[in-house]
C-alpha cells in the first residue's frame, strides 16, 4: 500500500531544508511530523504560544483547586458610595492578587481561574465538534463531487450566512431551564457548544474540500482505486491522513473564535448563569453596570484574559500551519 | 383591567407613584404642607424646598433624552417622566400639586374646577372644568374634548401604549367600544355611553362598579382634551393641541423638541404649572453619559429621564463637594423585592418564608442596587412616599441588616427543616442589577443552608412565559422571584392590588408573585376600592402592608433612589414626589 507521506516526500522528494541538516549527527531519514516538529521547535513566537496555551489548560484544569472561592462576597472591601472597590486599581492586595469585583467584593482572581474552565471547556468542545462535522462533510462533499457536492456545498452556504448572533439568542431564550436531563449551567454549557460548534463547521469544511478535491487527482489515490479500494476505504485511510496537517492548524484558529464568540454571547446574557463566572459575562457586567468607567480594572482584567489566550491560540496555530505546510515556507 | 404602570420602564427607571389619597375630597384632607423654606441649597435641597425661587421670565431650557418617548401624544404614554412633561403643553381633569416634599402626592383638580363629585352609590363621578380654558388656537374647551380624548384612548391598535383603566373602570358600553375612530353608533363620533356631558363645562364618568380612586384616573394625561377637529390619529403626537403654558413649535420624531409659549393660555387657570422659560427643547436618542457630561458642562439643564445620572457621573459628582451640593437623591418610588411564592413547599409554611426575610443580608441587596445613593434599605414593601404609609421593621432589616442566622436558624427549626432546603431564584437576565440582587441573596441565604439555584429569564417574557406563570415556577421549583414595583397612583389600592391581591393571581402575566391569597389582605384592598372617606380609606394602606410583610410573602429590597443633578441655572426647582424626579412644569432658567 502506498503510504501517501512516502509519496509526498520520500526519497525522490524535496531536500530537507538546509538549516535542519546542519547538525552533528548522521543524517537520518525524517518522516514529514518530526519535520514539522523541528521547524515549529524553531518557532519562538509559535513555543511561546504553545507554552501559554499548555499554562492556561493546566490552569483551568488545577486552578479552581488552589484558589478561593469565586461566590464568596467581601462587601468589606468595597465602598458602597461608590460600589468600587477600595483601594488602587480595583482593590489589588496580597489577598487579592488581580483585586476584588465591584458591589460584591468577590475575589477577581478566582473568577477569572474559574472562568477559564468555562471558557475552555466550550471552546475545546465546540471545536471539536466543528471539526468533526466540517471534516465529515468536506471530505465526502471533495471526493464524491457532483450532486453530492452541490448539496453540501449549498448547505454550507445557508449556514455560513445564518444571522448566527441572533439565532443563538432566540434559541437560549425558548429552552426550558432543564432538558435532556441537563440543567442550569450544564444545559447552558452544552446548548453553546452546540449552537457554537454547529455553526463553524462550514468553514472547516470549506477547507477540507478544498484540500480533498485537489487530493483525489494525485496518484496515490489513483493507486488504492486501481487496486480495488472503495470509497470509504480511500476516504478515511488515503485521504484523511493526508489532510491531519490542516484539521490540526484550523482547529487551533477555530479555538481562539470560539473564546470570543462565548465571550460575546456571555456579553449579551445568553451565556453562562451567574454566579458560575465566565469571561465574556465578566467583561458584560462591567460594560451593562457602567463599572468600566468607575473601576476600569473590573474590565481589563477578564478582557486581558481573553486577549493573551486568543493571542496566544493564534500564534500557535500560525506557527503550526508554517510548520505543516511546506509550501507556507517557502 | 387595570394596568400597571410599564415595568420596562423601571430599567430606566420610570419611577412613579405614591401618594396622597384624597380622592374624593380632593386635595384639601390628610396632606402635609410643603415645609418649604424658600433659598436652601445643599445637596438633596431640592427634595423638600424650592431651590432657586423666581418669576424671571426668559432663556432656554434644553431637556436630554437618552431615548425617546413612548409617545408624546397624551393619550397614548406611560412613561413616568412623560407624564411630568405632558404637563407643560396639556391639562388633564385631575393632577398632582405642584409642591415639594409629601405635599407633591396630592391629587388636586387641574382642569376641573375640584374634585370628581361622586353619586351615592359610587356609580357616576362628575366633574366641572374651568370656564375660559382655551386651546393654543383661542377656541374654548369643552367637556365634549374631555369625552373624546377618552374615547380615543379605547382604540388600542392606534395608541396601544397607555394605560388601560377606562375600559375596565366605565360601564355602559366601554367594554367593546372599539374608539371613536370604529364609531358607528352615532355620527358625531361620541358614542361611548360612559361619558356622558349634559353641558359645555361638565363631564360625567359613569362606573361598571364602585372605585374610591377614580381622581387618580383622571389625573392620567388621558382626560387632558382633544378637539375633535385637530385629531389625527397616530400623528397627533406630532402636534397635540396645547391646553398647557407651553405648545408645540416643531417635533422632529424621535428626535428634537421644540416647546414655545401658548399665548392662549393663563397662569390663573393652572396653577401647577409656570411660563418661565421662552423656549424648551427636548434631544433624544442621546448617549447616556453624554447627556451626563452635557448636564456637568451646563449644555443640558435636565435629564428628561429622571431616573439619575450614570456611573462615571454619578463618581465625579459625589467627589466633588460643589457639584454634590446641587445634586438630589430622592426616592424614586419603587420598591425592588424578591417575592416568596406562598404555595410552593416547603415555602407554603410561614416559618420557612421567615427564615428567607432573616437571613438576607439588606446590605448586600443595597449594594447590588448602588449601595446608599441607589436606594434605602426597605423595611416595608411600600415605599415611604405613599399615602398612609407607617413605618415598621418586622424583621430587623435596620438592626441586623447584614441578616439574622441565628433567627433564621430557628425559624427553620420551626418550620421543619432545620437543615435548609432547596429552591429556585428568579430574576430578569438583562438588569444588571437584579443579576447582582440574586447572586447577593443566594450567598446570604446559603449560610443558614438554603441552597438556591439562579433562572435568569429576559424581561420580556418574564411575567408572560416564566416566572409570571404560577405552573411554570410550580414545576420548576421557582420560590423566589425578583421584582419591582412602583404604582400608577400613590395609594395602597394602587401599589398593592397588582402585587399582592388574590384576585390578581392570574395563569400567565401573573405580577403577584408571591401567589398570596390572604383573606385580611384581599379584604383590606377590597375596602379601598369602595371607601369614599379619604382618611379611613389612607388607614387601609399600612394595614395591607403590615399583613403582607407578617405572611413574610415578600422580601423587602430597598426603595430605589435617583441621583439628579440640577445645577445651578434652574430656577423653581424642586423633586416632585410622585413622579420622584424633578417637576418639569415649574421650572425657570437664569
Amino acid at each position: 500500500m502506498a503510504v501517501p507521506i512516502d509519496v509526498a516526500t520520500g526519497p525522490g522528494g524535496p531536500e530537507p531544508e538546509p538549516a535542519l541538516a546542519i547538525s552533528g549527527k548522521a543524517i537520518e531519514g525524517r518522516s514529514l511530523g518530526q519535520i514539522a516538529w523541528m521547524r515549529l521547535r524553531q518557532d519562538k513566537v509559535a513555543m511561546a504560544g504553545g507554552i501559554v496555551v499548555i499554562l492556561l489548560i493546566l490552569v483551568a484544569i488545577f486552578g479552581p483547586l488552589l484558589v478561593q472561592n469565586p461566590t464568596t462576597y467581601h462587601s468589606d472591601l468595597i465602598d458602597p458610595v461608590y460600589s468600587r472597590p477600595k483601594g488602587p486599581f480595583g482593590g489589588i492586595s496580597l489577598a487579592h492578587p488581580f483585586g476584588v469585583e465591584p458591589v460584591s467584593g468577590r475575589d477577581m482572581l478566582s473568577r477569572v481561574v474559574n472562568g477559564a474552565r468555562v471558557s475552555l471547556i466550550i471552546a475545546f468542545l465546540a471545536t471539536a465538534l466543528a471539526v468533526g462535522i466540517g471534516v465529515v462533510m468536506g471530505v465526502i462533499a471533495g471526493y464524491f463531487g457532483g450532486w453530492v457536492d452541490s448539496v453540501i456545498a449549498r448547505a454550507m452556504d445557508v449556514f455560513l450566512a445564518f444571522p448566527l448572533l441572533v439565532f443563538a439568542i432566540a434559541l437560549v431564550g425558548v429552552i426550558p431551564s432543564s432538558a435532556f436531563g441537563l440543567s442550569g449551567n450544564g444545559l447552558r454549557i452544552g446548548l453553546l457548544i452546540f449552537v457554537i460548534g454547529f455553526f463553524a463547521w462550514p468553514y472547516m469544511g470549506r477547507i477540507i474540500r478544498g484540500q480533498t478535491l485537489s487530493l483525489r487527482q494525485r496518484e496515490f489515490v489513483d493507486a488504492a482505486r486501481s487496486m480495488g479500494a472503495r470509497g470509504p476505504y480511500v476516504l478515511f485511510r488515503e485521504l484523511l491522513p493526508n489532510l491531519v496537517g490542516p484539521i490540526l492548524v484550523y482547529a487551533t484558529l477555530l479555538i481562539p473564535t470560539n473564546i470570543l464568540f462565548e465571550a460575546a454571547l456571555s456579553y449579551l446574557g445568553v451565556g453562562i448563569i451567574p454566579p458560575q463566572p465566565s469571561w465574556g459575562g465578566m467583561v458584560s457586567d462591567a460594560v451593562t453596570g457602567s463599572f468600566y468607567s468607575i473601576d476600569p480594572m473590573y474590565m481589563i482584567i477578564p478582557g486581558l484574559a481573553i486577549f493573551i489566550t486568543v493571542m496566544a491560540f493564534n500564534l500557535f496555530g500560525d506557527g503550526l500551519r508554517d510548520a505543516l505546510d511546506p509550501r507556507g515556507t517557502r | 383591567m387595570r394596568r400597571r404602570r410599564t415595568f420596562g420602564l423601571a430599567a430606566f427607571g420610570a419611577a412613579a407613584a405614591i401618594a396622597l389619597a384624597a380622592c374624593s375630597s380632593g386635595g384639601s384632607s390628610s396632606s402635609t404642607s410643603p415645609t418649604s423654606s424658600p433659598g436652601t441649597t445643599g445637596f438633596n435641597a431640592a427634595v423638600t424646598s424650592v431651590v432657586n425661587p423666581s418669576t424671571t421670565k426668559g432663556g432656554t431650557i434644553n431637556f436630554g433624552n437618552s431615548s425617546a418617548p413612548d409617545s408624546t401624544d397624551p393619550g397614548n404614554t406611560y412613561y413616568a417622566y412623560m407624564w411630568n412633561f405632558t404637563r407643560l403643553y396639556v391639562m388633564p381633569l385631575m393632577t398632582y400639586k405642584s409642591c415639594p416634599g409629601q405635599c407633591g402626592l396630592q391629587v388636586v383638580p387641574d382642569l376641573a374646577t375640584g374634585p370628581g363629585v361622586v353619586s351615592d352609590n359610587g356609580l357616576t363621578w362628575t366633574y366641572h372644568l374651568q370656564p375660559g380654558v382655551k386651546f393654543e388656537d383661542g377656541t374654548t374647551v369643552t367637556s365634549q374634548d374631555v369625552k373624546y380624548a377618552v374615547e380615543r384612548t379605547f382604540d388600542r391598535g392606534l395608541f396601544p401604549l397607555g394605560p388601560n383603566y377606562f375600559s375596565g373602570l366605565l360601564g355602559g358600553n366601554a367594554a367593546k367600544y372599539p374608539g371613536p375612530y370604529k364609531d358607528k353608533s352615532s355620527k358625531d363620533k361620541m358614542g361611548l355611553t360612559a361619558v356622558t356631558t349634559p353641558d359645555a363645562t361638565t363631564v360625567v364618568f359613569h362606573l361598571a362598579k364602585p372605585f374610591a380612586d377614580f381622581d387618580y384616573v383622571a389625573a392620567i394625561p388621558q382626560t387632558a382634551p382633544v378637539p375633535p377637529s385637530k385629531d389625527t390619529g397616530a400623528n397627533y403626537q406630532l402636534h397635540p393641541v396645547s391646553t398647557g403654558p407651553y405648545m408645540f413649535q416643531s417635533y422632529q420624531l424621535n428626535k428634537q423638541l421644540t416647546l414655545v409659549p401658548n399665548p392662549n393660555w393663563k397662569a390663573s387657570t393652572d396653577p401647577n404649572a409656570a411660563q418661565l422659560a421662552s423656549k424648551i427643547t427636548m434631544t433624544m436618542n442621546m448617549n447616556a453619559n453624554d447627556i451626563d457630561s452635557r448636564l456637568l458642562a451646563g449644555d443640558l439643564q435636565v435629564d428628561a429621564a429622571g431616573t439619575g445620572v450614570q456611573a462615571a457621573a454619578r463618581s465625579k459628582i459625589l467627589s466633588s463637594p460643589s457639584l454634590k451640593a446641587t445634586a438630589d437623591d430622592p426616592l424614586a418610588g419603587f420598591t425592588w423585592f424578591a417575592a416568596i411564592n406562598t404555595t410552593l413547599a416547603p415555602l407554603n409554611n410561614v416559618h420557612c418564608r421567615m427564615a428567607i426575610e432573616y437571613a438576607a443580608s439588606k446590605t448586600n441587596y443595597q449594594d447590588a442596587y448602588g449601595g446608599p445613593i441607589g436606594g434605602a434599605i426597605a423595611t416595608t414593601v411600600a415605599p415611604p412616599n405613599l399615602v398612609g404609609y407607617k413605618s415598621f421593621d418586622l424583621y430587623g432589616a435596620t438592626t441586623d441588616p447584614g441578616g439574622n442566622v441565628a433567627k433564621a436558624k430557628s425559624e427553620l427549626q420551626a418550620c421543619g427543616q432545620p437543615n435548609g432546603f432547596t429552591t429556585g431564584i428568579t430574576y430578569r437576565s438583562d438588569r444588571p442589577k437584579e443579576v447582582a440582587a440574586a447572586q447577593a441573596l443566594q450567598a446570604s441565604l446559603g449560610q443558614v443552608g438554603i441552597k438556591t439555584s439562579l433562572h435568569g429569564f429576559p424581561t420580556s417574557t418574564y411575567d408572560g412565559n416564566f416566572a409570571g406563570v404560577p405552573k411554570y415556577a410550580a414545576q420548576h421549583g421557582l420560590g423566589i422571584s425578583f421584582y419591582g414595583w412602583a404604582a400608577d397612583w400613590p395609594d395602597g389600592y394602587g401599589f398593592f392590588y397588582y402585587i399582592a391581591a388574590g384576585k390578581a393571581i392570574s395563569p400567565a402575566g401573573n405580577t403577584n408573585l408571591a401567589q398570596l391569597n390572604d383573606p385580611v389582605v384581599n379584604d383590606l384592598i377590597g375596602k379601598m376600592a369602595t371607601t369614599n372617606d379619604a382618611a379611613t380609606r389612607n388607614s387601609y394602606t399600612s394595614q395591607i402592608d403590615m399583613q403582607i410583610m407578617k405572611d413574610a410573602a415578600i422580601l423587602p429590597g430597598v426603595w430605589a433612589k435617583s441621583l439628579l443633578y440640577r445645577g445651578t441655572s434652574l430656577t423653581n426647582v424642586y423633586v416632585q414626589s410622585y413622579y420622584g424626579m424633578y417637576n418639569y412644569a415649574v421650572l425657570g432658567v437664569k
